[in-house]
């Protein structure tokens, strides 16, 4: 078998490198690691205050700025013993929602559909498909336009904090993100139906669906960390998802009780489609994806339909609440240990923090949806590649790229480039 | 058809590249919603990974560099791409200063070991540093992340062929015309006037602080805003944290300033 070197696959957030060895139309080597440069953040935290991780792991990534935000305070709250107002927790909603339609927005159009229309990027496909492309950047105005009204900056959002809101959004801002959702609903319905007329492999994974999973509602600040009835209490995560590391990766790789697992927009389907708006009910049923699905390539239709879902229940949120002026209260500290998980664009993500009798960050731990997926990302691409052997090498490329895409990973979080090296 | 084709001549090629980064700075190139497709046809988009497949990457006139070196490909990438292109742009707060990630400069080892990947020796493998550390930085775009309408702005001014201006007054100056109350004065650990303006005072605008993410204005005075703030209650190792979360490296003289202070 010659080597064969590919070096800067593209179209994810962060740099990660895939090298593959098949001999005989046998895999002998996949090993899927992350390359960016690492950055600590968890050690970043130590030794500051309890208010200030929010706007500091906000950096560990820029399009998922916001949940990093509101994770960090849902820990932090968790670990001094304060409970916020329900306003605050529908706002933050509201903040996960609009970030969710960006980030599912940017991902489709950008990063997945070039792969599917045989085109190298969003731009080459400019000229012929401006139609679909305008879909795309209606969605992500609307969504950056919310995140901009709520907490300020569209990335890196400053408003949220730990004990509620630096600043709220008048009644006239809520109409107007109303107002704006409505005007993209029919954008996301006519994005399910152009996703769910493409062509996806039928593959299915080993690793089991994991999210958040709430009685009443689709799960996405509380929850279970659940896949069908096997639940974890959050606060229990650290015994059963273990973290472990490859030379070959600046990511860990992690487990759940020993073994491979998925997170993401199809894990959440999975185990809250009941509670998913009419609309995106009637989606979903368009999409004729029989549910559980244990096929990663349905992420890419589970955003969709997470599309129409979540401007639905947006706009829902921006048509009910009515803003009280609520301030920040004085917050007496206490230690405390607190986990804060939450549904993100890419899946579950856990920050877990320390914090002194001063309200000093003594300790601190963060699994992005990445790192959770990159294990079975690399066991998938693995189990793949037998069905595929047969195909051009370009073809065999085009299609490990379109498996890792569909997780929507991003390594900036976990750690730009994918680098394939044949070996 | 002679027209069309010497317009096309003088596009300038433009490429946009992350190193170690969070991608905000390269989203918020994309997040241009309404002048994306426009201005992509104003320039020679060469190459940009977060978004293209084909990326060829042997010259370039303009090279906006997202991220800060935190290792030895990052350090391999940038001299690569220095050597290809006419001109060089730090494109927000971790090329130019080395934002939140330098940090770690500052703060313990020992918080840090545990975290340490196996192919790492130690931590301090590469120091955490912005770009101008190590190759020539022809213009900077600061802020973590920087506007996407300054981004817009800058790319603009390059097709025309003018140098965009750098802004250099304190966020102060906006946040004044903005109309909000002096977050100092309400006892809040506010950075604007040392920082950098340009930003439209957006955070001060949101309610939280200026932590200075725009790097320092040339003509800062350090000793007054250390005075102010320790007049306000916050401790030293709180204002040097503070000071140092964002523009650490640009401030080698924090810890003198402060000394001095102490010691008259």
């Amino acid at each position: 078998m010659p080597t064969i070197t590919l070096n800067h696959i593209t179209k994810i957030e962060g740099h990660a490198k895939l090298t593959l060895g098949i001999e005989e139309n046998k895999v002998t080597v996949c090993q899927l690691g992350a390359t960016e440069g690492a950055r600590y953040f968890e050690g970043i935290v130590v030794g500051r205050r309890y208010n200030e991780a929010n706007e500091l792991t906000s950096r560990i990534c820029g399009i998922c700025s916001c949940a990093h935000v509101i994770a960090a305070i849902t820990a932090i709250e968790n670990a001094i013993g304060f409970t916020p107002s329900e306003q605050t927790i529908k706002l933050r909603e509201l903040l996960t929602l609009a970030e969710r339609i960006r980030s599912h927005a940017t991902h489709l159009y950008f990063l997945a559909l070039p792969d599917y229309l045989g085109y190298e990027s969003a731009i080459a496909m400019a000229p012929k498909y401006k139609k679909e492309l305008q879909r795309a950047l209606n969605m992500m105005k609307v969504g950056n336009h919310m995140i901009k009204t709520l907490a300020a900056r569209d990335l890196h959002p400053v408003s949220a904090a730990v004990g509620g809101w630096l600043k709220l959004p008048s009644q006239d801002d809520m109409d107007a993100m109303g107002k704006a959702l409505d005007g993209i609903k029919k954008d996301a319905e006519d994005t399910c139906k152009l996703f769910f007329s493409l062509k996806y492999p039928d593959f299915q994974t080993e690793g089991l669906f994991f999210s958040l999973k709430s009685e009443k509602e689709y799960a996405m600040l509380s929850g279970n960390f659940c896949s069908g009835d096997r639940c974890h209490a959050p606060e229990q995560y650290m015994n059963h998802i273990a973290e472990f590391h490859q030379e070959y990766s600046n990511a860990n790789y992690a487990t759940e009780d020993g073994k491979r697992f998925f997170v993401g927009a199809i894990a959440r389907l999975n185990n809250n489609s009941k509670f998913l708006s009419l609309n995106a009910q009637k989606m979903l049923k368009l999409s004729k994806i029989k549910l559980p699905s244990q096929n990663p390539f349905h992420n890419t239709h589970a955003q969709a339909v997470e599309l129409v879902h979540s401007i639905d229940h947006a706009l829902e949120i921006c048509k009910t609440l009515k803003i009280k002026d609520e301030k920040i209260p004085q917050i007496p500290i206490k230690a405390g240990r607190g986990v804060g998980a939450i549904e993100v664009p890419r899946g579950t993500l856990w920050h877990e923090y320390v914090v002194d009798e001063h309200g000093v960050i003594t300790k601190a731990n963060i699994i992005t949806p990445t790192a959770q997926n990159l294990y079975n990302a690399q066991e998938d691409i693995r189990c793949f590649i037998p069905g595929i052997v047969h195909k051009t090498k370009e073809q065999i490329i085009l299609d490990v790229e379109k498996l890792i895409r569909s997780y929507d990973p991003c390594f900036s979080c976990s750690a730009h480039f994918l680098e394939v090296e044949w070996v | 058809m002679m027209k069309s084709k010497t317009i096309q001549m003088t596009k300038p090629k433009v490429g946009f590249y992350g190193i170690t980064g969070c991608a905000g700075c390269l989203l918020s190139v994309i997040f241009n919603e309404d002048e994306l497709l426009d201005l992509i046809e104003l320039i020679d988009l060469k190459a940009f990974p977060f978004v293209k497949e084909v990326n060829p990457d042997d010259s370039f006139d303009f090279i906006f560099i997202e991220g800060l070196v935190a290792d030895n490909d990052d350090l391999a990438v940038l001299k690569k791409l220095r050597a290809n292109s006419k001109y060089l742009v730090a494109l927000g707060a971790c090329a130019n200063t080395g934002c939140v990630p330098a940090y770690r400069n500052y703060s313990l080892k020992e918080n840090y070991e545990h975290l340490l990947f196996k192919k790492q020796e130690s931590i301090q493998d590469v120091k955490p540093t912005p770009v101008d550390e190590h190759v020539h930085v022809d213009h900077y775009i600061p802020g973590c992340p920087p506007d996407k309408k300054q981004i817009l702005t800058f790319i603009k001014a390059i097709v025309a062929g003018r140098t965009p201006k750098k802004y250099d007054s304190p966020v102060c100056m906006e946040c004044r015309q903005n109309g909000n109350a002096c977050l100092l004065d309400a006892g809040k650990p506010c950075l604007g006037p040392i920082t950098a303006g340009g930003c439209n005072s957006v955070c001060i605008n949101g309610g939280f602080e200026c932590w200075g993410c725009r790097g320092p204005t040339k003509d800062m005075n350090l000793e007054l805003m250390i005075r102010i703030l320790r007049q306000k209650g916050f401790d030293d190792k709180f204002i040097q944290d503070r000071m140092r979360t964002f523009i650490g490296l640009k401030l080698p003289m924090l810890e003198r300033v402060m000394n001095a202070h102490n010691n008259p």
